[in-house]
């Protein structure tokens, strides 16, 4: 990124985009096949696309700055944390006196200053706070994040977005494609999901291993390492000594009450290396991460959404991973979907009478041979409908088996239902859960409006 | 892709006038799975369960266990389960609500209990949790003590073990205390 | 106000979540090195800036761009960065600076030559190895790129592996462990006691009682590793006992091969273990390690000293930790023996190595690694034929050799023509037939006569034009700092050869040419 300061200007435009311009005007061999180049391409891009960037850390602040470098001009970017200063080693765009204030907002006024033409639109909140009609505007979603719950999250939201024609193929104009990076060290992974056609972060959700917990008995009793006097003082000193008082990791006083009294532990048993910095790294789990490493990746991530956008190059198919322990290793893995996906999957296709009840429902449920599902349990985003067992929740849910499912569903034309029970599988009954795309006969789609003024 | 988004960007327009509706609330792959595990629920009939928040929260539930043999025969113990929506790949954080003299539960309510924390994995499910909770009532285990104490009194004295039980049952939190648990764990001597 | 505190922030805080990684002797390194870059396009200046978070100690931007100081403001916009460095610019072309000033370079302790042509480069590579500087080569081209090292020698002891074996000696106890284990009841009828022997006290015993039976052997053959873990198993009280299952897990590590690895003999037997008064204290150590290896009985290296957590009571832990930390103490103590004789027969102060040296050498002494670069003309001019040949015929290789050679034919195109191909839209296609031909003829002069390039990477390379693009360029400048990193706090391992860049199909490889 060549800087400008007041002495010297930014290069002129057509120069900084020149190379670029380059890629995206001339036809090639190894492009996508819907790869359209022309010199107005890259405006194109500029003006029609719009990239939501989730995450302003680490790697956040490199992804806007490769994304607004790539031809990018309507950006997004949300993130709920403040800057703090062990942040500076490696998110190039917060400076000492940005500590305490909004990493989105920051990190957008930093890129918007120096990359001229770009807008960036901060949101400091977090991801479960914005409706979900708010992620409908992007074309694509690139991720920059350090949990598995927020990955989890935004990959529900950009799956939930599409859908599936008569024949259980995936309709392109609902396609909301991510991209997704991390980091840990000097290892670290950049991935392509285009919901529908590559596996989504649910499909090998296996490839993140629970993390590693201590038994409470050791901490208890049989103490051997630092970080068991640690989390003996975290997870059972501070309830026994504070009841009721919530424990905060980010409140220095608790986190120096915890390494006084994990220092104390380990004296009284002969365990060596209790630090403060190690008790820091404990509590908060905290992932080392470097300036490199995130470049690396986040520029692998930025590089696929301009292939995957323009189509000015082939993608990665679909996993890579970097390792930079031992010379640098780069290896690319094709994972498969899991075709019964319950986030990505396409479902099996149930039309329904406006007037059928639930209780009708399950009926069709056992009979239908896709399905042959005894004893459902029917839930419809984040609503439990009927539940068989336990017994509280079958008396909460009965009176619903009367009811049509065009009313529980609220009168939309088409929903997504999830149900439990026993299924043929293999010719044997086993335990199921599956997804269904509930369509009702003679209803238009848009038509909840007219529909629902009618009850 | 921007031949899609082109497209798209049409039929945003057309929707826009159309008035089109936005999926609504998003179900987490772990409340998905969470729901599976509880229509499937198998509770002994030492067991109930009950949704403080009403049907729709699957996420926060209690358990109550009433042990039918034992030591802890005529108590009544509640457990709160709170399940994150990275559940199954993150345990449930389990919790006794109940004072209890018990070598593998300690007055906070931590409970030791192994497919809570080193051995969980995704492939346990509620159930699995519900029954190890049973067993701790009825084969509670004096060798992975969190109650120091009341592990050594049960392994060195069970008739006194089962006394302290009693009395800590009839009288509460106060009788926990008063059977003389030092809040501090000795070390094992050899 | 929190930003007036953060103001005043410590270094550690700053630096906390890479402290980590490389700990306070790997930041203080980085803290006293003095980088220089050639050329600060793109690459180069994504390159430095990752160098400038982590603390480097100073950085020199060189680049001769004409019209707008390029050198000037990226030096100003990487000292915003962080005002800990210390950043100056250089206003000259670098290529007339490595063909007129070669003594320029050996003030630092890294050259990062980016987007050079290959002709300054060779010249630039002779200066950095006279001058025993490293240098490292970027190049971003289109969705194609590389990164190389060059340096004679480059020796780490805290290469940090990731899965490495535990140093328990199983296989070979010595005679503290063994009195430990004989002194452990493993049969203790208290079950609290019997569940939490650690898994070390019960394989030294069952594997005597094994030898016992076996003639004093340890068990080998797949047959007998299946009953050494059935003995283990005879052992337990009930089928929970977590120590009991950890032993049939590390059974193995009794089965361990005696003696060092292949990868240290190789080190141990180096023509550079022959010490002289110009030799590095690296060798010297190993000179050291050579003599202490003759001197054991067991041809062991210096135990590493520490052991994996496992179940166990407190106090078998602790007193098993001191066992292993003592023997490692008097190990490192009797290779300091050798290295004080070494020194004073090579006519150097018998102190001059520090003991904490010493003392991570003996704690590494199995993860030594010693990296070693062919000359950037060497490479040029006598390639490594086999290997030239695999990578052409082996699929996962092929773009990438493809992409190596193609890298090389612009370079050549553009000393003759002034431009890389397919920089003019009206020029491509004559271009095309040229790279071609530039291409075969590198080849050719690789010894590679029967070999045949992709036509469409051909296509591909003029339609690149040369071109910088940005996050191609923030990928390569990336991995550059990153091997950096490695080489200045002489932690983890450098790039053993030629990293190629494949921002097609992100199918990146490493080249030994």
């Amino acid at each position: 990124m060549a800087s400008p300061d007041e002495e010297s200007p930014a290069p002129t435009e057509p120069e900084r985009w020149r190379d670029l311009d380059m890629l995206l005007s001339r036809p090639g061999n190894l492009v996508d096949a819907n790869f359209d180049p022309s010199p107005g391409l890259r405006d194109t891009l500029g003006s029609l696309v719009e990239v939501l960037v989730v995450g302003a850390g680490g790697l956040g602040c490199e992804l806007l700055k490769d994304l607004a470098l790539s031809g990018f001009k309507n950006l997004h970017v949300i993130d709920m944390d403040t800057i703090d200063v062990s942040n500076l080693n490696r998110q190039f765009l917060f400076r000492v006196q940005d500590v305490g204030k909004s990493k989105a907002e920051v990190a957008a006024e930093r890129v918007m200053e120096r990359v001229s033409g770009v807008n960036i639109v901060p949101h400091f909140c977090r991801i479960e706070d914005k409706e979900i009609d708010f992620y409908s505007q992007f074309s694509i979603i690139v991720l920059g994040l350090d949990s598995i719950e927020a990955r989890s999250y935004i990959n529900s939201v950009a799956c939930g977005f599409l859908e599936y024609d008569s024949d259980d193929k995936p309709i392109p104009e609902t396609l909301k494609p991510m991209v997704d990076g991390g980091t840990e060290g000097f290892k670290g992974h950049a991935r392509v999901i285009v919901p529908g056609s590559t596996p989504c972060f649910e499909c090998n959700i296996w490839l993140f291993p629970p993390q590693v917990k201590f038994p409470l008995c050791t901490l208890a009793e049989t103490p051997r390492t630092a970080a068991h006097c640690i989390e003996y003082a975290h997870l059972i000193k501070w309830n026994e000594v504070h009841p009721g008082k919530h424990f905060d990791a980010d409140d220095a006083e608790h986190m120096q009450w915890i390494y006084s009294e994990a220092l104390k532990r380990a004296e009284l048993f002969g365990i060596s290396g209790v630090t403060y910095s190690f008790t820091q790294g404990v509590v908060k789990n905290i992932i080392p991460a470097i300036a490199s490493t995130n470049a690396i990746v986040s520029a692998a991530c930025a590089l696929e959404a301009l292939k995957l956008i323009s189509g000015c190059s082939k993608t990665v198919s679909n996993y890579l991973t970097y390792n930079g322990l031992d010379g640098t290793h780069i290896n690319v893995s094709e994972f498969v979907r899991d075709k019964d996906c319950l986030v990505c999957g396409p479902g099996t296709l149930i039309e329904l009478d406006t007037s059928s009840t639930l209780s009708e429902f399950i009926k069709m449920l056992e009979e239908h041979p896709k399905l042959l599902m005894s004893r459902a349990s029917v839930t419809h985003e984040g609503e439990n409908l009927y539940m068989q067992s336990p017994e509280v929740l079958e008396q909460m849910t009965r009176p619903n088996l009367g009811v049509p499912m065009f009313e529980l569903l609220k009168g939309a034309a088409r929903a997504t239902v999830h149900v439990t029970g026993m299924a043929e599988n293999n010719g044997k009954k086993v335990s199921s859960l599956r997804k269904l795309r509930v369509a009702f006969k003679g209803v238009e789609k848009n038509s909840k409006m007219d529909t629902t003024e009618s009850f | 892709m921007l031949n899609l988004i082109k497209i798209k960007d049409k039929k945003k327009e057309q929707a826009a006038s159309a008035g089109g509706r936005a999926p609504v609330k998003k179900q987490s792959a772990g409340e998905l799975r969470l729901h599976k595990d509880i229509s499937e629920l198998n509770l002994p009939k030492s067991t109930s369960i009950s949704f403080p928040n009403g049907k729709d929260d699957l996420m926060n539930f209690e358990i109550i266990v009433r042990p039918d043999e034992g030591y802890y025969l005529g108590g009544t113990f509640v457990f709160t389960f709170q399940v994150s929506p990275s559940y199954p790949h993150e345990p449930p954080k389990v919790k006794c609500k109940t004072k209890v003299y018990h070598p593998n539960i300690d007055l906070e309510g931590n409970v030791c209990l192994n497919i809570l924390r080193e051995d969980w994995k995704p492939v346990l499910n509620i159930n699995t949790v519900i029954y190890g909770l049973n067993l701790l009532f009825t084969q509670p285990n004096d060798e992975d003590p969190l109650n120091h104490e009341a592990a050594a009194v049960l392994r060195d004295n069970p008739k006194l073990f089962e006394a302290n039980v009693k009395r800590a049952m009839a009288g509460g939190l106060g009788s926990v205390r008063a059977v003389g648990l030092s809040q501090a764990p000795q070390m094992q001597s050899l | 106000m929190a930003a007036a505190a953060a103001a005043f922030a410590e270094p550690k805080t700053k630096y906390d979540r890479q402290l980590r990684i490389w700990g306070d002797q790997g930041q203080a390194a980085l803290e006293k090195a003095d980088i220089c870059l050639l050329t600060c396009g793109p690459t180069g200046t994504e390159a430095m800036k990752n160098l400038v978070l982590g603390g480097v100690g100073s950085v020199t931007i060189v680049d001769g761009c004409l019209g707008q100081s390029r050198a000037k403001s990226v030096c100003s916009f990487l000292q915003e960065l962080n005002d800990a460095v210390n950043a100056k610019f250089v206003e000259e072309s670098p290529l007339a600076l490595i063909d007129t000033n070669p003594p320029f370079f050996s003030q630092f302790t890294v050259v990062i030559a980016t987007q050079l042509p290959e002709r300054s480069l060779l010249k630039l590579d002779s200066i950095c190895r006279e001058a025993n500087i490293v240098l490292v080569a970027a190049r971003s081209y289109g969705l194609t790129g590389l990164v190389r090292i060059s340096v004679k020698e480059h020796t780490v002891i805290e290469s940090k592996p990731d899965h490495f074996l535990d140093d328990l000696r199983l296989h070979n106890p010595w005679t503290e462990l063994k009195q430990f284990a004989k002194s452990t009841d493993i049969s203790d009828k208290d079950p609290v006691v019997h569940k939490h022997i650690p898994y070390i006290i019960i394989l030294v015993r069952l594997a005597e009682k094994w030898a016992d039976a076996h003639d004093g052997h340890l068990p080998s053959t797949r047959q007998e590793k299946k009953e050494f873990k059935d003995l283990i198993r005879e052992h337990m009280l009930n089928l929970d006992e977590e120590n009991y299952k950890e032993a049939v897990e590390s059974s193995y590590k009794v089965s361990v091969t005696p003696g060092i690895s292949d990868d240290i003999r190789q080190i141990i037997d180096d023509s550079s273990t022959e010490v002289s008064s110009s030799s590095s204290d690296f060798w010297v150590l190993v000179a050291a390690l050579k003599e202490f290896i003759a001197n054991e009985v067991n041809g062991e290296l210096p135990l590493e000293g520490t052991i994996p957590d496992m179940t166990s009571l407190t106090e078998y832990y602790v007193s098993l930790q001191k066992i292993y930390q003592a023997k490692a103490e008097s190990d490192c103590l009797a290779l300091e023996h050798h290295v004080k004789k070494i020194l004073k027969r090579i006519d150097r102060d018998p102190d001059s190595i520090s003991r904490a040296y010493i003392k991570a050498f003996c704690k590494n002494a199995r993860k030594l690694r010693v990296c070693r670069y062919r000359s950037i003309e060497e490479e040029f001019g006598s390639p490594l034929l086999s290997e030239v040949q695999k990578y052409f015929t082996d699929e996962d290789y092929c773009f990438a050799m493809n992409f190596y050679v193609l890298l090389r034919a612009v370079d050549r195109l553009a000393a003759n023509y002034n431009r890389f191909p397919g920089i003019f839209d009206s020029e491509i296609d004559e271009d095309v037939p040229r790279l071609k031909t530039a291409a075969v003829s590198v080849m050719s002069e690789m010894g590679l006569n029967g070999a045949s390039l992709s036509e469409d990477l051909i296509t591909e390379m003029c339609r690149f034009g040369g071109a910088e693009i940005h996050p191609v360029a923030a990928f390569i400048g990336g991995v550059a700092s990153q091997e950096v990193i490695k080489l200045v706090t002489k932690q983890f391992v450098p790039l053993p050869g030629i990293f190629i860049f494949n921002g097609i199909d992100q199918k990146s490889q490493v080249l030994v040419l």
